[in-house]
């Protein structure tokens, strides 16, 4: 057979346009059998054509033991093949770990530089914490290499051992500090510790401070700008906990922004000290505002700077670092960056979106708002099937070559793209969300114009990007996925806090519910801005008052309501109502007019409603079996009310005039802060935890066996039991009942059912046989019998008492107001005023007087924030090490004595003793027991188990006092009581060694500066 | 540190792939095939950053603290001629130094095989992955200086020459080089990081 050389595999796989899977396959399956064979070398070369074709995402851990093979071979070059696919294909739970583990030993301890550069490299990638420990004592001796490649590998692998096992930083990193100190180290070597410092410094910074002066001089002497830039990230991190650091820092990096020759050190130097605080600490010296300005000008100019968007990109990305600290320093270069909002590159386009949100205030809200809307408004909607088309053409196709030779010509981007695209999706929400977030930040504090707001929302409402899987019969639609209910919300917000504009607000929600708006407003040909409706089918129910055409929002919802999903409809279900109610609840004279009118629309309204009491939506049905019912009562108090003849005055019906407008009506809905429900204090005397009927369990238990039991019994009876002949033959007349005529003139049997007979007593009787008989069939439902559900109702009732009473129930009063001085609507509306007036004054812009209500809650709302940021824990993202036991590694502690994990290793040997004490003490007390009666000697074993398992508690942490273990080893030998005096000695020794425990937590943080 | 580093052609095709953390194969060419997706959409002209692809997105829930520095958070790239190269990084790395990297990476390639084109790397697989090495280790930069990232690529043995396309065998041969070396970024030289 041939075997073929990677070479091979390429070239064939060149040829196989069209059928490269197949060709993969039989290839793998080849290699499959190469790699079984005894041959080295062909084991390496079936092996690289694995790890080629693992690149392509065909899997080969199963090949993880013949990569040992070929990693252990003597050859240099297949060795090399073998550490090449052990990085491309072991993963942490590759089992042959293990194995690998005395390999990896013997070739760091190599004495050829290309062997040991072979593990080096490899470690950072199949390294687990067991192997950390032991590959340590190997890897410190190559610090002192004399080959620097061989030291700077070195210390990268020494640091990701530390990832995965933060111990073996501690006897590394002295070694690594000299490296570093010493001013003769290769220049390589010390710009690989820098690196290495630099990712490490950002874990726990404070251990890296005393290295400050050396780093100093490394930036201020070198000429290596990599090295530059990566020191000065490190003091990024280090000037917070320095603040001495500033005054030293300063003159250093000032003179890189002016004389670098190098954008990448002048950006780096530039965000340096805005990342690093420096900016902040001298803010208000004539020397901090020149920096500022120093800064922030170079910043400016590298969005400037034509033809080079990399610039563009970090400098507003810096911009954004800035903002959160100082938005009125950015917002001096607002022009610039509004440019970046049109930028074609996306990427830019996001930098900058996310940067004007900070920088915003009431002076350019308004430009910039606009901006994005016209961006908006001016690019199409991607479709569906734009959206299916795009990843179609980007399609990958891994294997194969084919595009190789066409690549030239694909090089140049087809200019047609570039014109107008459509806005991608998620850019588009991101968009949308930015701008309600700016326009709603500090709850409208740099709003000036809310009717202005109010057209920016509808015409947001135009541009929502299209939502995928909404079904008309899902409830539960996911709202974070669908712009548009934020923007129904904002409705809300303004309609409910600014009471002043809630004409205008309701209004706005009246032209978008509108059925001859639709096409209008919303956006053509697809389901978006959708989620709005549900928002404003609210505010025109509740604020039905304020309606200007209340019939067209009734005509609208009944057309259109039904083809909506569920959660809208939902709501639109209840608006309807209140329109109806406010429409017909007018005091004037009760004319047939009116009542034809009336009526008419009950009709309508009923023949809406009766389709929907089977909706596949719970909430939808239970509204609408509701509505009909009370429709279709005023329906019919409205036809049996008298009609008011000429001239004299009649009341309509009291239904539609005052019972349901009342159901609507009753307090003002505000806006309560979101923690707000949480810190209602709950009456001392109310008891969720017991049960109301702690028999309930067994009851319905016991019914439920029962039933089941009985059930049991009939169907045996049914299917197993020979039914007694009841009319066993004809000729048989020694029965009582055995001929029709007798039975015809039947009488004398009381119990039979006779057609003459019909006294009532009997067919009770009758009845009450009947019921009998049927009382355990759970498919008989009895006509007077109580039901099965009735009777549990009726046997709760019964052991509660007396039947409930809702009344007595305590209803706590919220005193919203009195608790919270502080966050009284009225007065946060005059502060914010007060406030507004006051900004107005100094601006000199005209605002006018607008109170805007806000959260209402109890107390201060911190408590319910930190519980929203508890929530909020970050998952943990791909690609991302775990290195969280790095930053409670303290390097300062090494002082104090052992290390940590020859400490560990002790305890393991001090456990292991005292297991095997613990065995003899147990061997020695079972001896002693033999001797003695019964019942002492369970009472004895268990106190002794008692001892021996405190005992093994307390000598865990064990630091050579065998001495006291050995006296307990011996006293159980020499008396029977001994177990109990050992309990003694156990619990006295226990403070000692507990105090002993803390001193060992605290000594490393006291030690630390 | 840099979490990862893709080389691919303009068809999506791979040439390298180093994941400096480990993931499953299939993670990998998801992860894989989505940066495609976003860097193929690019106009040339547009600025060398990627928005993070989906997978790596920070879910909408956590994006309080999104410049955790432990997290991927920049994802470079670099086109040249018919290749792609691509690193993925946390934020402890310098957006316009990861550019300056690929540059020497490439570079460096360009010196070992005079005048390198996506031929050299597709049939010269370990002596890719053996510059990178030279590079990066563990995730972390070690090296920048090109003569010595070539010179310790040649210690390790002689790099293999162009395999010559054997006559009509592979008679297209790609020779675009990956070129516009010099053009692109060490000429303009706005913000080489030496």
């Amino acid at each position: 057979m041939f075997e073929k050389s990677l070479y091979d595999l390429i070239r064939g796989l060149r040829h196989q346009k069209g059928n490269e899977r197949e060709y993969i396959q039989a290839s793998i399956r080849e290699c499959r059998k190469e790699i079984k064979g005894q041959d080295i070398g062909l084991k390496a070369t079936a092996l690289l054509k694995l790890t080629y074709l693992e690149m392509f995402g065909y899997d080969m851990s199963w090949a993880a033991f013949h990569v040992l093979e070929v990693m252990s071979s003597s050859i240099y070059e297949e060795k090399r093949v073998g550490y090449l696919a052990a990085i491309q294909s072991f993963r942490p739970d590759t089992e042959v770990l293990m194995l690998a583990e005395n390999l990896l030993k013997k070739d760091l301890m190599s004495s050829g530089q290309n062997i040991i550069a072979l593990p080096l490299a490899a470690i950072p990638h199949v390294i687990n914490p067991s192997m950390a420990n032991s590959l340590l004592s190997e890897l410190l001796p190559r610090l002192t290499h004399s080959n620097p490649a061989i030291r700077k590998k070195t210390i990268v692998t020494l640091y990701r051992l530390a990832l995965v096992y933060p111990e073996t930083l501690r006897p590394a990193w002295p070694k690594i500090k000299e490296r570093l100190l010493d001013e003769n180290e290769d220049s390589s070597v010390t710009s690989a510790i820098v690196n290495v410092i630099c990712e490490l410094g950002w874990r726990r910074p404070q251990d890296f401070l005393p290295l400050a002066p050396r780093l100093f001089d490394l930036l201020v002497g070198s000429e290596n700008n990599w090295m530059a830039i990566k020191i000065i990230k490190l003091f990024a991190t280090l000037t917070p906990l320095e603040p001495r650091l500033v005054k030293k820092l300063l003159p250093p990096l000032t003179s890189i922004i002016r004389t670098t020759k190098a954008m990448s050190l002048l950006y780096e130097a530039v965000h340096g000290i805005v990342e690093g605080g420096i900016l902040a600490s001298v803010e208000g010296t004539p020397e901090g505002d020149e920096l500022a300005k120093l800064c922030l000008g170079k910043l400016r100019n590298m969005v400037l700077i034509e033809g080079d968007p990399n610039l563009k990109y970090v400098a507003l990305l810096t911009f954004e670092k800035i903002v959160t600290s100082h938005p009125y320093l950015v917002s001096f270069h607002q022009d610039v960056i509004l440019e970046c909002i049109d930028d074609f590159d996306i990427s830019i386009r996001m930098r900058a979106l996310n940067l004007v949100v900070g920088m915003v205030n009431s002076d350019n809200l308004v430009i910039i708002v606009d901006r994005l809307l016209n961006q908006l408004t001016a690019a199409p909607i991607q479709t569906d099937k734009a959206v299916g088309q795009e990843t179609k053409q980007h399609q990958i196709e891994l294997y194969g070559n084919d595009s190789d030779e066409e690549a030239e010509s694909i090089q140049q981007p087809t200019p047609a793209q570039e014109e107008a695209p459509p806005l991608p999706n998620d850019y588009r929400v991101q968009v949308i969300k930015n701008i309600l977030q700016m326009c709603a930040k500090d709850t409208y504090a740099n709003l000036n114009d809310f009717e202005w707001y109010l057209d920016v929302l509808i015409k947001l409402v135009k541009a929502c990007p299209m939502v995928k899987n909404t079904d008309a019969t899902g409830s539960d639609v996911d709202r974070s996925l669908d712009i548009s209910y934020d923007i129904g919300s904002e409705f809300q917000n303004v309609a409910v806090r600014v009471k002043s504009m809630r004409p205008e607000a309701t209004a706005a929600a009246q032209t978008l519910v509108l059925i001859d708006n639709r096409e209008k407003l919303f956006p053509s040909f697809s389901n978006g801005g959708q989620g709005v409706l549900e928002a404003c089918g609210w505010l025109v129910g509740e604020y039905a008052s304020e309606l200007t055409d209340p019939e067209g929002v009734l005509n609208s919802f009944l057309q259109s309501s039904a083809q909506l999903p569920a959660n809208i409809l939902a709501v639109n279900l209840q608006a309807m109502v209140k329109v109806i109610s406010q429409m017909c609840s007018t005091s004037t004279s009760w004319t047939p007019q009116r009542r034809t009118f009336t009526t008419l629309l009950m009709g309508r309204v009923i023949y809406f409603l009766e389709p929907l009491f089977n909706h596949s939506a719970l909430e939808v049905q239970e509204l609408a079996v509701e509505y009909l019912e009370l429709m279709r009562l005023a329906s019919e108090a409205c036809s049996a009310q008298p009609v008011s003849g000429d001239g004299e005055f009649m009341d309509a019906p009291l239904l539609i005039t005052q019972a349901i407008p009342a159901l609507f009506a009753g307090q003002e809905l505000n806006p309560v802060a979101p923690g707000a429900q949480k810190k209602v204090a709950t009456p001392d005397d109310l008891d969720l935890e017991t049960p109301i009927n702690a028999e309930l369990l067994t009851i319905l238990q016991e019914a439920d066996s029962d039933a089941h039991e009985l059930e049991h019994d009939e169907m045996e009876n049914f299917y197993y039991r020979v039914p007694a002949p009841i009319f066993s033959s004809s000729n048989n007349n020694n029965l009582p009942e055995s001929t029709a005529s007798e039975r015809l003139e039947a009488g004398s049997r009381p119990d039979t059912l006779s057609y003459q007979h019909s006294e009532p007593d009997a067919l009770a009787r009758l009845k009450a046989r009947r019921a009998d008989r049927n009382k355990d069939d759970p498919f008989y439902i009895p006509a007077d019998e109580p039901s099965a559900s009735a009777r549990l109702h009726s046997i709760i009732q019964t052991s509660n008492g007396d039947s409930a009473d809702i009344d007595a129930i305590p209803i706590m009063a919220l005193p919203l107001s009195a608790s919270s001085e502080n966050a009284t609507p009225d007065h946060v509306a005059e502060q914010r005023a007060l406030d507004a007036a006051a900004e107005r004054k100094r601006k000199g812009a005209l605002r006018k007087k607008i109170a805007i209500v806000a959260d209402e809650t109890l107390g201060d709302g911190e408590e319910a924030e930190q519980e929203a940021k508890a929530e909020r824990r970050v998952k943990r993202s791909l690609l991302n090490i775990d290195s969280s036991g790095l930053g409670a590694l303290s390097l300062e502690g090494e002082t104090h004595g052992k290390l940590d994990v020859e400490q560990r290793e002790e305890e393991e040997r001090a456990l292991k003793e005292v297991e095997r004490l613990r065995l003899e003490m147990q061997r020695a007390s079972e001896r002693i027991q033999a001797k003695e009666e019964v019942l002492v000697k369970r009472k004895k074993k268990k106190a002794k188990a008692k001892a021996t398992e405190e005992l093994v508690e307390e000598a865990a942490p064990a630091e050579g006092d065998t001495v006291v273990k050995k006296k307990k080893k011996k006293k159980p030998k020499a008396n029977g009581d001994a177990p109990l005096e050992t309990v003694g000695e156990a619990s006295e020794a226990k403070p000692k060694k507990k105090k002993r425990r803390q001193v060992d937590l605290t000594a490393p943080e006291g030690e630390t500066p | 540190m840099i979490n990862a580093v893709l080389v691919f052609n303009n068809a999506g095709q791979l040439r390298l792939t180093k994941f400096y953390t480990q993931l499953d194969t299939s993670v990998q060419q998801r992860l894989i095939s989505e940066i495609f997706t976003l860097v193929s959409n690019r106009p040339r002209s547009a600025c060398n950053f990627l928005p993070l692809p989906p997978i790596l997105a920070p879910s909408s829930t956590s994006n309080s603290n999104a410049t955790h520095n432990d997290t991927p958070s920049l994802v470079t790239y670099r086109h040249y001629a018919t290749l792609y190269f691509i690193v993925i990084s946390t934020s402890t790395e310098s957006p316009l130094a990861l550019l300056d990297l690929i540059q020497v990476f490439v570079e460096a390639l360009d010196r070992m095989f005079a005048d390198v084109c996506e031929f050299d790397l597709i049939f010269n697989f370990e002596t890719l992955h053996a510059t990178l090495a030279e590079m990066v280790v563990g995730g972390v930069v070690v090296e920048t200086n090109l003569e010595r990232i070539v010179e310790g690529v040649k210690a390790q043995g002689k790099v293999p020459k162009r395999p010559r396309a054997d006559a009509g065998g592979i008679g297209t041969v790609v020779t675009a080089r990956l070129g516009g070396l010099g053009s692109f970024g060490r000429g303009d030289g706005v913000w080489m990081g030496r």
